[in-house]
């Protein structure tokens, strides 16, 4: 009895702390959005005001970045489902020489960091002529998103059974019929969490689209490094808060099927 | 469950050759948008300027060309003498452990939390700890950033009090905090599908042969979730290692981590050569962990007894 | 402890010939008023039971009748609303399962796939701190009893499903456990693979002489291999019984009626044929004799279907209002045609309990 107490007080503990140290940080920052200004140590600011609200919406800069952040990551889910759910398809549903190299093959590239990447993608793409171009920008974003659009999608449409395709082909549906029908209706919880996390990924790099894009497109995570040097702490609050809507509103979307194991699936190459 | 599964996935030869060609997408996208500028930095960090590297090369500083056919060490060998550069290796080094050390930890125990006393406050606990995954990462590290700085929410608590608690903004100790706060999400999703894929009847078993509860984790949970545990180690590891944007934002000048010294040489000092050293040094290292998922899931996949 | 699992052999007794109801003194195992309500549904209801030293007892019922969920209590998974579970004269209701003298049996074995056979074996084993030589000859003894020495290093995914069984019953009884405890052990296997197996258990069990707690939905299974047989439903024991004695003189409606084939028919039948009434009569089906003649006690009875089973046939006869159905050997009635029924045995119940 006494140890089931003391577990039950480490664990109110553990999770305490644990709240401080995942929300608090956001908590803290979301607070200044709507802070006239913070004296320290003062546990809560000054005053309260929504002028900083007026200011970001008022920015001419800041508003194009939203747009651009709001066409880029929808525009990259799409090219990216385009390209990599054929071929989610074909790892989770056929075998073939080499499947496994080729799935650990689109991974490899990630352990090349992202900086080092980009500083030789640049002279690539001057060379190519994408620079300052969407296509250029899209392909940047594409690139991050190719091991979820993959890899999730993959494991969703393997874990398909069989036998429920091969009813309705002997119910006398047609292959397509039975893809539209039944394969990819059960695969769809994988393609949803694969097409939130390309999002997410197209959302928030900063570093891939500045420097292919600036200085004519700029999206949010990129204005977040200009903001948070020359803009009042407040101006990046309210930012901050914009730019986290999207993922919240996923994570509502999505959460279910993300704690259900969809993510986990894809990472354990079958 | 493996078997079965490999088992239906069809291997008739033209459906074999329909599968190959429906896969190529995305790998060619890979190949000539990642795999081929990695070949050309490699070639580039060696010392050889010419072809699509001429761009960078024409308003590099400082860099080194090569004199024979298969290029130069002159770059790295230049990085490898400056006490700078190894200082930071060895922080970055020293941060990935921490981080991934930190995360696994935190991840185990939320996990096993979950699985072996569930309810709705370790379901609680576990939903809490995947909250970041959905936290642009610029936002995060800035928030930590603010949180745990000189005017933060830590030293404001102390002071309510009259006690001064250390400043962490713009710490080792920051990019750590960072790291593990970004990282945790994916570990915990990872882990906590391998435990909780571990069957009940297995772990009751234990527990009938008189296996009190750490004996059957270290014994049945964790071999049993062995997998995605190391995989979630390995892409904790990966994703510290090549970090940027957090360490950038909470991190010291100096030392720096690696990912923060790429972008450096390369904007400020105008060395691209020696960024794609540092870029190289982390990918050397990034491939060493690698290996060790690679060989986890071809383990796996030969032993289908798991 | 004994090094091996040579138990001291007990006095071997036939199936369900010498096991009478134990006094609760000299029990090996004693349910005493169990109770556990899952979910807010009562599951188990004042649950009593011993169990004798040596003794085979079943737990037999539909699915949902609450047998697992006791025997998972008795494991120690579960813990009892109420009610108490003395194993060997002591109470054991408080002890988490790794502290209890019992081993399971599991539904799907359970073995942990990242061990060999031997580690499976073992494992109890290491845990109770046996040195290393012994291990050995105890896993090598308990796999010999099951005859799997030859799969020793093997992982269990790579061995049959009855191998696999096995293993789990050599797992368990290298333990020397006081109550072996069994969760359908035979329901993932196939129908010939379960007799021959639930022989071999039955054998090993006798020869040990150990104390064992078998759950089973198959009737088939509990009257083979049970000293006693204790049918449950809806969370109670209906009636335990010898499986000889629970087939002949089934105690409940529902006992008659899970164990054995029975034709029901509100009425009765006397010399006379059948008479209507509000009593539910039951008639086995090997109990219907069939006649060409019309002789004492018996009624005309129409032949609508046969039914060949093998060994015996099934015929569905139809007479008096009422369809039935008759076992016999020997001849096959020709379909359509009229013969004789005579009623040799029947039982009555009244509300579900049992009067003549």
């Amino acid at each position: 009895m006494a140890r089931r107490l003391t577990t039950n007080v480490l664990l109110t503990l553990f999770l305490a702390l644990l709240v401080v140290f995942i929300l608090g940080p956001l908590l803290w920052l979301g607070i200044r959005a709507f802070a006239t200004s913070w004296t320290y140590p003062n546990l809560l600011p000054d005053g309260w005001t929504l002028e900083w609200w007026r200011k970001v919406i008022a920015d001419n800069q800041l508003s194009t970045a939203v747009q651009n952040s709001l066409t880029f990551a929808p525009l990259t889910v799409i090219v990216s489902a385009v390209i990599c759910l054929p071929a989610a398809y074909a790892f989770g549903r056929h075998d073939f020489a080499g499947r496994k190299i080729m799935l650990v093959g689109i991974f490899a590239t990630n352990a090349f960091p992202k900086m080092g990447l980009f500083v030789t993608m640049a002279s690539m793409f001057y060379a190519l002529g994408l620079m300052q171009t969407v296509l250029g920008i899209v392909i940047v974003h594409v690139m991050g998103t190719v091991v979820f659009m993959t890899w999730i999608p993959a494991a969703a449409f393997g874990a398909v059974p069989r036998s429920l395709e091969e009813a309705a082909r002997d119910a006398g549906a047609s292959p397509a019929r039975v893809f539209f029908r039944v394969t990819l209706p059960l695969a769809l919880p994988g393609i949803l969490v694969a097409m939130v996390m390309s999002f997410l990924a197209s959302f928030d790099e900063a570093q891939g689209t500045y420097l292919v894009g600036y200085p004519d497109y700029l999206t949010m995570p990129t204005q977040m490094y200009s903001l948070v040097l020359n803009y009042p702490l407040q101006m990046a609050a309210v930012f901050s808060i914009l730019l986290s809507i999207p993922s919240v509103l996923l994570l509502a979307l999505a959460h279910r099927h993300i704690m259900g194991g969809q993510l986990a699936e894809g990472f354990q190459l079958r | 469950m493996r078997r079965t599964r490999v088992a239906a996935r069809s291997s008739g030869q033209p459906r074999a050759v329909l599968g190959f060609v429906m896969a190529l997408p995305p790998l060619l996208l890979i190949a000539v948008f990642a795999g081929l500028p990695i070949v050309l930095a490699v070639g580039y960090s060696l010392g050889h300027t010419g072809g699509l590297n001429s761009v960078t090369a024409s308003y590099a500083q400082h860099q080194h060309v090569a004199t024979s056919g298969w290029g130069t060490f002159a770059a790295y060998r230049e990085m490898l003498a400056t006490g700078r550069f190894r200082t930071d290796v060895a922080v970055t080094v020293l941060v990935t452990l921490l981080s991934t050390a930190v995360v696994l930890v935190l991840a185990l125990g939320i996990a096993l939390n979950l699985r072996l006393r569930g309810g709705r406050v370790a379901g609680a606990i576990a939903a809490l700890g995947v909250i970041p995954l959905f936290i642009p990462v610029v936002i995060a590290s800035w928030a930590i950033l603010t949180f745990y700085s000189t005017d933060g929410f830590i030293r404001s608590v102390f002071a309510q009090v009259g006690l001064d608690a250390p400043a962490l903004g713009f710490k080792v100790v920051t990019i750590v905090i960072g790291s593990v706060w970004t990282s945790l999400p994916f570990a915990v999703l990872m882990v906590s599908s391998g435990i909780q894929s571990v069957p009940d009847a297995v772990i009751d078993a234990a527990r009938d042969s008189g296996a009190g509860l750490l004996r059957t984790t270290r014994s049945v949970i964790l071999p049993m979730a062995f997998i995605p545990i190391v995989i979630a180690t390995t892409f904790t590891a990966i994703g510290v290692l090549g970090s940027f944007t957090v360490p950038y934002f909470t991190g010291p000048n100096s030392p720096r981590m690696l990912g923060v010294d790429i972008q450096n040489y390369f904007a400020a000092y105008n060395q691209p050569q020696q960024a794609i050293v540092i870029a190289v040094t982390i990918f050397v290292l990034a491939s060493g962990i690698a290996v060790l998922y690679i060989w986890a899931n071809f383990r796996s996949a030969n032993s289908k007894d798991l | 402890m004994r090094p091996t699992v040579t138990h001291t052999p007990s006095t071997t007794t036939p199936a369900g010939a010498a096991f009478s109801p134990p006094a609760a003194a000299d029990a090996a195992l004693v349910l005493q008023g169990l109770n556990k309500e899952l979910g807010g549904r009562p599951i188990v209801t004042d649950l009593d039971l011993a169990v004798a030293r040596g003794e085979l007892v079943c737990l037999l019922g539909p699915s949902g009748c609450g047998k697992t969920t006791t025997l998972r209590m008795v494991a120690g998974f579960l813990a009892p609303d109420r009610g108490a579970i003395v194993v060997d004269g002591k109470d054991v209701t408080g002890l988490p399962p790794e502290r209890r003298p019992s081993a399971m049996v599991f539904q799907s074995y359970a073995l942990w796939p990242h061990m060999t056979v031997f580690k499976n074996v073992a494992f109890p084993l290491r845990l109770k701190g046996v040195g290393k030589a012994q291990i050995a000859e105890r896993v090598e003894a308990a796999l010999e009893l099951v005859n799997l020495t030859h799969h020793m290093g093997s992982r269990p995914g790579r061995i049959s499903g009855g191998e696999q069984q096995r293993v789990a019953l050599a797992r368990a009884l290298v333990q020397e456990p006081a109550l072996l405890l069994l969760d359908e052990p035979l329901s993932n296997l196939d129908a010939r693979l379960r007799v021959k197996v639930r022989e071999e258990i039955r054998e090993i069990q006798q020869r040990l002489g150990i104390t064992t707690l078998l759950v089973t939905h198959d009737q088939d299974e509990a009257l083979s291999v049970s000293d006693r047989i204790a049918v449950m439903n809806d969370g109670r024991i209906e009636q335990v019984s010898a499986p000889t004695q629970l087939y002949a003189e089934p105690e409940t409606e529902f006992v008659a009626t899970f164990v054995g084939s029975l034709n029901r028919v509100s009425g009765t039948f006397s010399d006379g044929g059948f008479v209507p009434g509000p009593e539910v009569t039951a008639v086995r089906p090997e109990d219907i004799s069939l006649h060409d003649h019309p002789g004492s006690a018996t009624f005309p009875v129409r032949v609508d279907r046969v039914v060949p089973h093998g060994s015996f046939i099934e015929v569905v006869l139809s007479g008096e209002g009422q369809t039935l159905r008759a076992f016999r050997s020997g001849t096959v009635p020709v379909v359509g045609s009229q013969v004789h029924a005579r009623v040799e045995r029947s039982m009555a119940f009244v509300d579900g309990r049992r009067v003549s």
